[in-house]
């Protein structure tokens, strides 16, 4: 069988051109608009994701870190008692309120506090060991480099967190919160600045390093087989829970979705345009083909094809396109993240996109009538 | 033998207003074996009765027997099938796929009729061959000059083994030399493969090398002229 579609495709390239640039473009804005939420949103995971900590334990369904409720030391010791973990660690959560200097008025700010050994698991990508030693000081505090302007204090300078003084002994990169501030204190430090003062935080987990060879999830369901009041979580999924409760908490979901709505009905008509244009232009050979006894299914088939070559090549030029642009807004800090499940949704779309087009092109094919041959 | 016959053929078009007879109860039966020419000023009618003949088109009244099936009493599916299997088609324009070879664009139908990708590429180098243009294979048709590019229609009718082909004005887009060829080969293939081979044109250089001749005008046929038997070389 001759491969008529594509070798026609590959033979006018310059009028199918247009089609696989309005594919692939329609793949950029989606990957890009897709690695923006998630980069975004992302920042409410930073807990997770900063850390080493393979297992999460915190109160049953909690939908992200700061909407959890302190959990009882039962946790800590399930998790002790399993075969797979290897070291535990409690982690505290406090919202807060932050005085600076005066002008500077309030701040929500939210306080960690965090194991200070220096194999601690809490940000454990994005503090040194000095750091956390320094957090061993009471009220001692590490803030984002990013966020001192906004808190109105310089290294080394105090504020009032809850009504107790604290000092900003450090600066950390990579650990900016969505909608407000985070803190890094030692848990000591966290649970005085609790506005229940004492032996309380606002939230508490305990997160858990695993033994080589354990698997993450077998363990978490171990836990959950027997847990009571508390629930266990891997950290890529309790990661994806708080992105994806902010994401539709905000409507950011549904902006994603309704974009993602437009760029495939902007797509899909700039690409059926052209693929009409490509088909009109053959028409009289279509025709031909038909006179000759080639149905009209085939040929439809010849043009579906065609679409579906168009949203590969628009596929991969647009992947290729899309990795260049997450380099450079990594490179320029912009927040951007992906995962393989939004790529894999991406690409299809974009298919889709081609495929729609295909069949809304195919109405050309009327046009291809013999008759026409003979006048 | 016929393997055409028409019977009582009607056919108008509207426009505006104005309705327009082009076909007034034609009838004819074309026979096998045969180069047979209809001629006539363009608005006779000729391409009309052509579509017809070839299951193109559906007549307002009337009936086409062809290969003794009764052609418009089928649905439009069969009638693709009747083709197919049975029908070959040269244009005055020559319709080739400008991505394909000389070679591919004779193998292309025969895909859809269900040959092997092997089968067809030596029926269509056969074919190419029969039109003399077995050196010209692998080229496509932007280095073709129109009177190749006209055999390779006629190899693409032929790779078929048609029973009936139908040639709409074959030779009026080509200078005398490649008009000679293609009228010769079409002759050919009538004469060889006992093809039944109906040609429409105005091209008075066909009217002598076609077996028999139909003169029409407004609608009918009114002269019906053979040709005395002669030799193959005589032309």
């Amino acid at each position: 069988m001759i491969a008529l579609a594509r070798k026609t495709l590959l033979h006018e390239w310059r009028r199918f051109l247009p089609a696989v640039l309005a594919v692939a473009f329609s793949g950029v804005l989606l990957l890009m608009q897709a690695a923006l939420v998630f980069g975004i949103f992302g920042a409410t995971a930073v807990y997770i994701t900063a850390s080493d900590a393979r297992v999460w334990v915190g109160y049953p369904g909690t939908q992200s870190i700061e909407l959890g409720r302190p959990i009882g030391p039962q946790a800590h010791t399930a998790l002790l008692m399993d075969p797979g973990v290897a070291r535990v660690e409690p982690f505290a959560w406090v919202g807060a309120d932050w005085r600076g200097p005066p002008g500077t008025g309030g701040l929500s700010v939210f306080v960690s506090g965090i194991a200070t050994r220096p194999d601690g698991m809490i940000f454990s990508s994005v503090l040194s060991a000095s750091q956390r030693a320094l957090l061993q000081e009471p009220f001692a505090v590490i803030v984002d480099r990013a966020d001192l302007s906004k808190l109105g204090v310089p290294v080394g300078g105090q504020a009032l967190i809850n009504g107790d003084l604290v000092r900003i002994v450090g600066t950390a990169s990579g650990i900016r919160a969505l909608g407000g501030v985070n803190v890094v204190a030692s848990l000591d430090t966290a649970r005085q600045l609790s506005i229940d003062g004492g032996d309380g935080a606002d939230v508490a987990y305990y997160v858990a390093t695993l033994k080589p060879g354990a698997d993450p999830a077998r363990v978490a369901a171990r836990i959950n087989a027997r847990a009571r009041g508390y629930a266990a979580w891997t950290a890529p999924a309790f990661a994806r829970r708080a992105v994806s409760y902010w994401m539709f908490q905000t409507g950011a979901g549904l902006g994603v979705i309704f974009l993602a709505v437009v760029v495939f009905i902007v797509g899909a008509i700039i690409t059926s345009q052209t693929l009409m244009g490509a088909i009109a232009g053959s028409v009289r050979e279509y025709a031909t083909l038909h006179a000759l006894g080639v149905g009209l299914g085939s040929l439809r088939r010849v043009v579906l094809e065609q679409a579906a070559w168009i949203g590969v090549s628009g596929l991969i030029a647009g992947g290729l396109l899309s990795l260049g642009l997450m380099a450079l807004a990594k490179f320029e800090e912009v927040p951007v993240a992906m995962n393989l499940p939004a790529w894999i949704a991406c690409a299809w779309v974009v298919m889709a996109i081609a495929l729609v087009s295909g069949i809304a092109a195919v109405r050309v094919l009327r046009r291809a009538d013999p008759a026409l041959l003979l006048r | 033998m016929s393997t055409l016959i028409a019977n009582d053929l009607r056919m108008g078009y509207t426009s505006g207003k104005l309705r327009a007879e082009v076909l007034r109860g034609l009838s004819l039966t074309v026979d096998a074996g045969q180069l047979t020419l209809i001629a006539g000023p363009s608005g006779c009618g000729k391409s009309t009765l052509l579509s017809i003949l070839s299951g193109l088109q559906r007549p307002d009244k009337g009936s086409v027997m062809a290969l003794s099936e009764d052609l418009w009493r089928s649905n439009r599916r069969s009638l693709d099938h009747f083709r197919l299997r049975h029908t070959g088609f040269v244009f005055q324009g020559f319709n080739l796929f400008p991505a394909l070879t000389a070679l591919e664009q004779v193998m292309l139908p025969l895909g859809y009729m269900g040959v092997g990708d092997r089968a067809a590429r030596e029926r269509a180098r056969v074919a190419l061959d029969e039109v003399g243009l077995t050196p010209r294979a692998h080229l496509l048709p932007a280095e073709l000059s129109g009177g190749e590019k006209q055999r390779v229609a006629i190899a693409r009718a032929l790779v078929k083994h048609p029973q009936l082909l139908f040639a709409d004005e074959p030779t009026s887009a080509l200078d005398a030399a490649n008009g000679q060829i293609v009228i010769d080969t079409l002759r050919r293939i009538a004469h060889e493969h006992g093809t039944t081979v109906l040609c429409v044109s105005h091209d008075p250089r066909l009217v002598t090398h076609a077996d028999r001749v139909l003169e029409m005008e407004d609608g009918v046929i009114w002269n019906d002229r053979r040709a005395e038997p002669k030799s193959e070389n005589a032309s």
